[in-house]
């Protein structure tokens, strides 16, 4: 199952479809199972790691990620992070952002040592107990904020879109000085174990910035990250991205990671049959709220459809009930027939 | 007939001023509505929100994305912190009644709820901010304090959006008379009739439709 993956991700298909996440994929039954309160796992590698492990243990869920939270890369930036532990056990909330201290690229100061600075030591030791643990079975994935992802989580958004339009250069240092930061990152959670990390980089989608700015301010940088790292890197983007699937495409990544508002026969139609495309199964609408029979439904339309590998289009919500759970991994096994 | 004619020509400065982002040209135009001592009130609704409309339009055929509207909304500003303080009394008692604004705890996305926002504003409406990663009881409290007629809560991401069952409850269980709307990515139609909210709002975009709606029926009033 690991060694597919992997082969997927350098462009080897087989007939054989598998279900496996570049960003969070934790449930509640996960949570149980183990013991773990959500708000407890994003500061302890050991209780982190265990948690990740569950998806592939409780369903067979085909990769294990770590962390949970998408403010890792903030709270290396300065930025102080509210990780809601005062919180009733029973809520899921995620880490966010509290406070953005950054407003120009003058006021950023990269941490020297960046292998040992905030917590990225306990996703580097987290990603290491998992290899330990079931690695040799699936394989282990991280990911990292996109750099307008974290332009837009340490500065006040509103001034960095306008920025976009006023003073485009200056956005542009920024996202350079971000862009090395994620290079840095990545080889760093490689050397640790990672098999494939997943560029996240949601605020650059469609529903914000106009697919022109997206090539002109944001995609430079992508590939620059994507030129510079060695290993799998996957480029996620949210929401609509059919307007700038030609631009992902061009950007380097090793797959392309799509979510339920990407068409995804226009984005073959765009971009043909070759790159490996992920995606684009509704972790919320389907997963959480539908019923076995609507996930074996959306399964079904997303291999249809052309994905190459069933991928939740974002995080999946903890609160996902086991029966639709068991629904989707046995749904996408079922899809070799199809494919055949 | 002068006066008309200069009235027409100063609402049309405010409304390119706003939806061409060009804030000085808004400023220049709301001055003279002064000193020729038109109508503030009339200059907000017909000059400044209507530019804004126009910026809704071009965001709905998706030729403005959020970086254009928010140097609109800029501009718009630009324009209603020369005028507001000039609108009439009776004017003001046209006030459509109090709105309680915020994002859901757990999420700190706030750019389409002050877009919202503002357009309440514009439409006369009193506005409590409650900010971004809101504790969901402050939204009853807030709304218990102001009376508010409306509340609106956002959420952009999936992971916070499931707290506003919870607040809907609580400000029902208060006050079954208030009328409450959901804004952000992730809610759906029928994410809001699981949560008993009046209205929804997909994105930034509906939002922003039906704020602008709102203003339209307000200025069709007049």
């Amino acid at each position: 199952m690991r060694q597919k993956a992997l082969n997927l991700l350098q462009g080897k298909r087989d007939s054989e479809f598998l279900c496996f996440s570049g960003m969070g994929n934790v449930t509640t039954e996960g949570m149980k199972a183990t013991g773990i309160r959500f708000a407890q796992a994003h500061t302890d590698a050991g209780k982190m790691a265990k948690l990740a492990a569950t998806s592939f243990r409780l369903f067979g869920f085909q990769s294990a990620v770590v962390p949970f939270d998408v403010a890792i890369e903030a709270e290396l930036l300065g930025c102080p992070i509210n990780f809601y532990t005062e919180v009733d056990p029973q809520e899921i909330l995620y880490p966010t952002v509290k406070e953005k201290t950054i407003s120009s690229a003058a006021g950023i100061r990269i941490p020297s040592d960046l292998a040992n600075a905030g917590r990225v030591p306990m996703v580097r030791q987290a990603l290491s107990l998992l290899k330990s643990d079931v690695g040799g079975e699936i394989p282990i994935g991280t990911y990292i904020m996109g750099p307008f992802t974290v332009a837009g989580q340490t500065m006040e958004l509103d001034h960095l879109l306008k920025l976009c339009l006023k003073k485009p250069e200056e956005v542009s240092e920024i996202l350079g000085i971000y862009s090395s930061l994620i290079v840095e990152l990545a080889k760093s959670y490689f050397a640790a174990g990672a098999d494939y990390i997943t560029i996240r980089e949601m605020g650059a989608c469609s529903d914000v910035l106009r697919p022109t700015l997206f090539r002109s301010l944001v995609e430079p940088h992508l590939k620059d990250i994507f030129r510079k790292s060695a290993g799998p890197l996957v480029l996620h983007i949210c929401g609509k991205s059919n307007g700038i699937i030609d631009s992902m495409n061009g950007c380097g990544a090793s797959a392309l990671s799509v979510d339920q508002k990407n068409d995804l026969r226009q984005t073959r139609e765009s971009i043909g049959k070759a790159p490996v495309v992920l995606g684009n199964f509704d972790p919320y609408n389907v997963l959480v709220r539908g019923t076995p029979q609507d996930v074996r439904r959306a399964v079904a339309h997303c291999i249809e459809d052309g994905v190459d590998a069933v991928w939740p289009g974002c995080d999946i919500w903890p609160t996902a009930p086991r029966e639709n759970m068991e629904a989707l991994m046995a749904a996408v096994a079922a899809g070799r027939r199809e494919r055949k | 007939m002068a006066d008309e004619a200069k009235r027409e020509e100063l609402l049309k400065r405010l409304a390119d001023g706003v939806w061409k982002f060009e804030e000085e040209e808004v400023v220049a135009a709301a001055n003279e509505v002064l000193a020729a001592n038109l109508d503030a009130y009339d200059a907000i609704i017909n000059g400044l929100a209507k530019g804004m409309e126009e910026a809704g339009r071009l965001w709905e055929e998706e030729e403005y994305f959020v970086p254009e509207l928010l140097l609109c909304a800029d501009a718009l500003y630009a324009g209603l912190d020369i005028l507001r303080p000039h609108v009439k009394i009776e004017d003001k008692a046209k006030s459509k009644g109090v709105v309680v604004i915020g994002t859901v705890q757990g999420d700190v996305h706030d750019i389409g709820k002050n877009l919202v926002k503002m357009m309440f504003e514009v439409a006369g409406f009193e506005v409590h901010d409650l900010g971004k990663d809101v504790e969901l009881e402050k939204f009853v409290e807030e709304q218990l304090k102001t009376n508010a007629a409306l509340v609106c809560l956002s959420a952009m991401m999936t992971t916070s959006m499931l707290g506003m069952e919870r607040v809907i409850k609580m400000i029902r269980e208060r006050n079954p008379n208030v009328r409450i709307m959901i804004g952000g990515a992730p809610v759906t139609q029928e994410i809001v009739s699981k949560f008993g909210a009046d209205a929804t709002a997909d994105n930034a975009s509906n939002a922003l439709k039906e704020a602008l709606r709102m203003v339209s029926s307000l200025r069709t009033m007049q």
